[in-house]
């Protein structure tokens, strides 16, 4: 530490020893200004700005550079609604600590950035002014006029809100003085003058009611917006009758505007409601026709389309079945007839012009030993794998081009299909064509077991072959 | 009880933005470490 008087460091001794200064003395002044913010800030956090006031001024003339005092004083100020000394509070804080003083900093902003506000201040502060001119000219009405505006201007303003009550007071307006001492005593709650007025409001209430009997004719006061209304008890009762009577027959205005609603309001209401229901109804309906008929004008068009297109079909058949027909008889001229035949089983002869007709017929006949024999064996594997249905697609291919085939043995096993797979007349028929071609062969001996025992259901097996 | 007059003569006019800077100007900022600072100053100047 540095001594106050010459800057020499003096450590923790209580004599500086270049100067002879009393530093123990000086220190106790400083602790004592900090005890001092202390006390003032607790006060202020419990809204005892009156006494959180007291507390730092005191602080400060101990110590002046105490800037956190000094910026708590200026709050204290501002709360309570004095401005401007709040304002040079922390106008003085800046001066006598230019650094590192962000409080003042951000408080004197704030001031500055708020458009208007000094000029409505000033504006309150001198009509609070001129109401105590008026007050001390003897005019407490209009005194008491300029307190309410400051007092709606700056609502915290203490002092205004005091001087008001007093103005009551005097005034006998006891009720009224006591409200506006309730907002004060808000504002700063251990004013000791707030609270003397209080404690005088309350004792002449409490003479009014307990010292005084109340007439029969007492005057009744009420506010009407800035006015006072002043009456006889009598009168206002009078008036609070009319105000029943009043208050009645809105009551009933109203019932009856709710049963017009409900008997004449409702009903067309329900009416509109649906007739718009059935208007919506026939759209739909009208929208579904439209959307059917439109729906069976795509279907001739989409049939049309198909009309056309099988005609491309065919046309485009016509050349796959030339290819195939080429392509059958190639096979055929390098000796391989299976692909032949199964190129010629291909092509659609319908198709084919006339003298591809020709070529067709003559192809088959050269190669239809072949396919007859491919789908005989693939009847015969069928039928092997029981697979009956399929063996007699095979069989009847062969069948409906040569009854004869192999001896009647095709149709014999058609038949032998149609029996196994229950349809016993169409076996009958086959049995029967057997034994008419083929009396002797064992094919139309089979044949004839079958149709004389006109036992259907036997097996193959159990006949002997 | 309150006597009106002289409760109003407490009333003062509060400071108006204009008399801001003569108010500070005019405030006395002397606080205890001034007086130590005299005090010293004083018996120094006395002993030497």
């Amino acid at each position: 530490m540095q001594c106050f008087m010459c800057g020499a460091d003096v450590g923790n001794s209580k004599v500086c020893y270049n100067c002879g200064a009393d530093i123990l003395l000086y220190k106790q002044i400083i602790y004592t200004s900090y005890v001092f913010y202390n006390q003032g800030l607790e006060k202020a956090k419990v809204k005892d700005l009156s006494g959180a006031i007291e507390s730092l001024k005191s602080s400060l003339q101990y110590y002046k550079y105490n800037t956190r005092a000094r910026n708590l004083l200026g709050l204290c100020y501002y709360q309570v609604g004095e401005m401007v000394r709040a304002l040079n509070e922390w106008v003085l804080s800046k001066n006598l600590q230019p650094e590192d003083n962000p409080d003042a900093d951000r408080y004197l902003a704030e001031i500055e950035n708020a458009p208007g506000l000094l000029s409505k201040t000033n504006s309150t502060i001198k009509k609070y002014n001129q109401a105590i001119d008026y007050c001390k000219s003897g005019s407490k009405d209009l005194a008491m006029i300029q307190l309410k505006k400051v007092i709606t201007q700056n609502p915290n303003f203490v002092r205004a809100h005091q001087l008001l009550a007093l103005l009551y007071i005097q005034e006998g307006k006891y009720a009224d003085a006591r409200k506006i001492l309730s907002q004060a005593s808000k504002i700063d709650g251990n004013n000791t003058t707030t609270i003397r007025y209080i404690h005088e409001v309350k004792a002449r209430l409490k003479e009014q009611n307990t010292g005084r009997r109340r007439h029969k004719n007492d005057t009744v006061s009420f506010a009407d917006g800035n006015d006072t209304v002043i009456m006889s008890e009598k009168s206002f009762r009078s008036m609070l009758d009319n105000s029943r009577a009043s208050f009645v027959n809105i009551l009933l205005g109203l019932v009856i505007g709710l049963l017009i609603c409900f008997f004449l309001v409702v009903p067309t209401v329900r009416d509109s409601v649906k007739d718009g229901n059935t208007n919506t109804i026939l759209s739909l309906n009208e929208s579904l026709a439209e959307a059917n008929s439109e729906k069976d004008s795509l279907q001739s068009e989409v049939d049309g389309l198909k009309k056309e297109l099988s005609a491309f079909d065919d046309k485009q058949d016509v050349a796959t079945s030339y290819d195939n027909l080429f392509a059958a008889q190639n096979s055929y001229n390098a000796g391989d007839s299976a692909a032949a035949s199964e190129y010629i089983q291909l092509v659609t002869k319908d198709v084919l012009g006339e003298q591809g007709q020709q070529a067709y017929d003559s192809l088959y006949e050269l190669i239809s030993p072949t396919i007859l024999q491919g789908y005989y064996d693939d009847g015969n594997n069928f039928y092997a794998e029981e697979n009956y249905e399929s063996a007699i697609v095979n069989y009847k291919t062969v069948v409906d081009s040569d009854e004869s085939y192999d001896d009647g043995a095709a149709l014999f096993l058609l038949g032998d299909c149609y029996r196994l797979t229950d349809q016993t007349d169409l076996a009958l028929e086959c049995f029967n064509k057997v034994v008419e071609l083929y009396p002797s062969n064992k094919w139309g001996r089979q044949a004839k077991v079958y149709i004389a025992a006109d036992d259907t259901q036997l097996d193959a097996k159990e006949i002997g072959e | 009880m309150i006597d009106f007059e002289e409760e109003l003569k407490k009333y003062e006019p509060a400071i108006e933005v204009e008399q801001a800077e003569a108010d500070i100007k005019a405030r006395d900022l002397t606080d205890l470490t001034d007086l130590l600072f005299n005090m010293t100053a004083q018996n120094n100047g006395t002993n030497k």
